[in-house]
């Protein structure tokens, strides 16, 4: 279990560096760092002065690998605009992001965990039929559409839920249906497919001989070995929660890390582009490797094949 | 082709028929506003936070020495009583006596010397340095006079001093820094700073504010300004009615809108001009096919301008022939080369050029595709291959500026000052945003921006539009509308300055 443990730590490691060597090409390419700072109005001369005080004229490999010094001392630098510190904005976003990203995926397994079960004791029943449909209508509708589609419903039509912002809980009913639907249908699906195979295996079909109520196989002896893949797969989703995050919060007038990124790409705000995808980034690895871990401590035939 | 949009969406919603909530009254039944914007600002400091949005709130929390009165374009007092000018390098300012800052503060010539002195100086880190680098010092002559002194005869100084050098308390400012400053500023201004909740925070009216200014005195208590991205959010919050004001709104939205009772929408006229930027020194390509002025005709007589304002931009936008804004002084509509649509003459003049074949050229855009989309059909129904980049405003400016793109479909506000020094004067000064390079026109201008004598600047900026649009180094496109939506019974009047000035606004 160490030795499997170690292996993947080190697998994330690699994959962090990596995300963050293409980040960092990435931005430099995109625009270029000086005339960022320097603004609209700015002279060639200007441009030319910042370029050396700043250092962007050394070849790019120190200038990343001075930007990895100060990232490892937990520095990710000031933002072109507002000259904060990236750290202390992004710290006054997270809290948002992770309501709603948590909202949304505890809504996606409320729904898809009893859909999932019902759409496996009645395969090709009407059931399953609706829950298809569910799960193919969550996953093809565009986030943007879906929430303006409520937006226009509950917000403007019948006036029951606000329409935009973060004040009170009410706010997050929308952004969270629109987010947690998109989860929804994998999840439901995974559930779905392990409930077949398990009501299907020996021992099932051991506890219906031995005359125990439907009731109890399904709850006490079938959901819990089929719900294990749906763990690590709810990390994964968490993961795109996050990510979806940047067009749900800025339909929805969420102020949270989601609406930061993408208010920083329409001002070329290079270092908290750089530090909130490399924060994302760090949050997807790290959930991948405790699903891995929890799959892993869960089932030994993981561990032998890693 | 056709692309659903979000939009149309939108645009479908409200062509039904709908059961609409009465509206929350909010608004007029306490005496508040609440204004939906786009954008986060970086900050409070005027100097710093240049952004639209940002001059806007500017405006409302701090005060400049004079006033520019939207509607007559006069020069009223504010924070100066009087003023006059010493000799061509000097302007004198008497100040108002008994301002006081949203603190306490009494407002001296102190804070004018300071304030100024301070962002003057390159250092500072003001954004817009065209707005500030003018200046050679400021001193205070006594407690109640200043002396603003240019390093060179300028003759946009007031413009400036009117639209662009908020006044801040000297004191205070110190004793915050500046970044401390930008999130709890403190100006004279109609309003002061009051809850600040992440992009949201609130306005309240200054009690104290003085009288005989050229602001007036607000009518409406507190002004809500929320943080919306979203256009298509904005809209359905003023269709709902939580929100009282926004702007931003689609042209295509507003007839829609302002069919519904609880909306007022309307297109209102601004100093914005849209124009093609055409790369004739060749930094995206050497071998630039624009390098040949023959090209560059042809593309101003490819493009059918009258039918991309009729179909597409709409309200009140209007073609121009120069690259200005017509209201602007020195803006000499008559001096400029008008190339009408005439795609066989633009044909004629690219085989003439050798292009017969045709050529493909990349432009960066952002404000609208179907616009830059009308134009790629335009230029290939002469042979032009046109590659289209869509970015977010200040990326795709940026692209421009880094020679990345033979052409650029942008707009300019020039910081909504009426001088030709602000629009032209920006685009032919030999930096990043000037693809031309004409050391004429560029020397022609920055005479024009130095010389006092009105028919002396007059007579040099005709010249330079004369020789700009002979040269076909750009292709001017036509004036941007800006779209807003408010509640019925809000006395609000669109600026063509693009500045929305709350504190004129009043409920009926």
């Amino acid at each position: 279990m160490l030795s499997f443990l170690l292996r993947r730590l080190v697998l994330s490691a690699v994959v962090i560096s990596a995300i963050s060597v293409i980040t960092f090409g990435l931005s430099h390419v995109a625009i270029d760092p000086a005339s960022g700072i320097a603004g609209d109005s700015a002279t060639p001369q200007d441009i030319a002065l910042i370029r050396v005080q700043y250092g962007f004229d050394r070849p790019l490999p120190a200038q990343y690998l001075s930007y990895v010094g100060q990232v490892l001392q937990g520095d990710l630098g000031r933002s072109y605009l507002t000259r904060q510190p990236v750290a202390d904005m992004i710290a006054s976003r997270v809290g948002v992001t992770a309501t709603l990203a948590g909202l949304s995926i505890l809504f996606a397994l409320a729904l898809s965990v009893p859909l999932g079960v019902l759409a496996a004791l009645r395969p090709g029943s009407g059931v399953d039929r609706l829950a298809l449909t569910i799960a193919v209508t969550g996953q093809a509708i565009p986030n943007f559409w879906a929430g303006l589609l409520l937006i226009l419903l509950f917000g403007v039509t019948l006036g029951w839920l606000p329409i935009s912002g973060s004040g009170t809980w009410a706010h997050f009913v929308l952004p969270t249906i629109t987010l947690g639907s998109f989860a929804t249908p994998a999840l439901m699906r995974l559930v779905r497919a392990g409930m077949i195979e398990v009501l299907e295996a020996d021992y099932i079909r051991t506890a219906r001989a031995m005359g125990l109520s439907e009731r109890a196989i399904l709850f006490r002896f079938a959901l819990r070995p089929a719900i294990l893949p749906v763990i690590s797969l709810t990390a994964v989703q968490l993961g795109f929660m996050l990510g979806g995050s940047v067009v749900v919060e800025s339909v929805f007038a969420l102020q949270g890390l989601g609406y930061l990124a993408w208010q920083s790409m329409t001002r070329a705000d290079m270092p908290v582009i750089q530090a909130i995808v490399l924060m994302i980034s760090l949050i997807y690895v790290v959930l991948m490797l405790l699903a891995d871990a929890i799959n892993a401590a869960l089932d030994p035939r993981i561990r032998a094949a890693a | 082709m056709f692309r659903p949009t979000r939009h149309m969406l939108l645009a479908a919603a409200l062509a039904l028929p709908l059961a609409l909530p009465a509206g929350l009254q909010a608004g007029p039944a306490d005496n508040s506003l609440t204004i939906a914007m786009g954008e986060e600002l970086p900050g409070f400091d005027g100097y710093i936070s240049t952004s639209r949005d940002g001059v806007v709130m500017t405006r409302h929390l701090f005060d400049m020495l004079i006033y520019r009165n939207p509607e007559t374009f006069d020069y009223e007092p504010l924070l100066a009583t009087e003023w006059r000018r010493i000799d061509d390098l000097t302007w004198e300012f008497d100040l108002r006596e008994g301002v006081v800052f949203h603190n306490g503060d009494a407002f001296t010539a102190e804070d004018v010397v300071w304030t100024l002195n301070t962002y003057a100086d390159p250092a500072t880190g003001a954004r817009s340095q065209a707005a500030v680098s003018w200046i050679d010092r400021v001193e205070a002559v006594d407690e109640l006079t200043v002396r603003v002194i240019s390093k060179e005869p300028f003759p946009a100084a007031l413009e400036f001093i009117a639209g662009s050098l908020p006044i801040h308390p000297a004191d205070y400012a110190q004793s915050v820094g500046l970044d401390g400053f930008a999130q709890a500023p403190v100006g004279t201004g109609p309003y002061k700073l009051g809850e600040v909740r992440g992009g949201d925070f609130t306005l309240l009216r200054n009690e104290a504010y003085f009288e005989g200014g050229g602001k007036g005195t607000p009518a409406i208590d507190r002004i809500d300004v929320r943080l919306i991205p979203d256009t298509a959010t904005r809209i359905a919050e003023i269709i709902g009615g939580s929100v009282d004001w926004t702007w931003n709104v689609p042209a295509d939205q507003i007839p829609q809108l302002d069919r519904l009772p609880n909306v007022t929408a309307e297109l209102g006229t601004t100093m914005r001009i849209a124009m093609i930027l055409l790369d004739s020194v060749g930094r995206a390509n050497e071998n630039s096919p624009l390098a040949d002025v023959r090209v560059r005709q042809a593309i101003n007589h490819a493009i059918d301008r009258e039918g991309i304002v009729a179909a597409l931009v709409g309200g009140s936008g209007e073609v121009i022939n120069v690259p200005c804004y017509p209201l602007q002084f020195g803006c000499d509509t008559g001096a400029g080369v008008a190339y009408e649509f005439n795609p066989d003459g633009a044909r004629a003049l690219l085989a003439e050029a050798g292009h017969a074949d045709g050529i493909t050229l990349k432009m960066g855009s952002f404000r609208d595709r179907s616009r830059a989309e009308a134009i790629q059909a335009n230029l290939a129904a002469v042979g032009i291959t046109l590659e289209i980049e869509m970015l977010q405003a200040r990326a795709s400016f940026s692209s421009w500026r880094e020679g990345q793109i033979d052409m650029w479909y942008g707009d300019w506000g020039s910081f909504s000052i009426a001088d030709t020094s602000a629009s032209m004067g920006n685009f032919f000064d030999g930096g990043a945003n000037d693809g031309a390079r004409d050391e004429e026109v560029t020397a022609l201008l920055a005479e024009a921006a130095r010389i006092v004598d009105e028919d002396a600047r007059l007579a040099a900026y005709s010249e330079a539009i004369r020789r700009a649009t002979e040269a076909a180094y750009w292709v001017p496109m036509h004036t941007i509308v800006m779209g807003y939506a408010y509640r019925p019974g809000l006395n609000f009047a669109a600026p063509v300055d693009e500045v929305p000035r709350f504190f004129l606004a009043s409920w009926e």
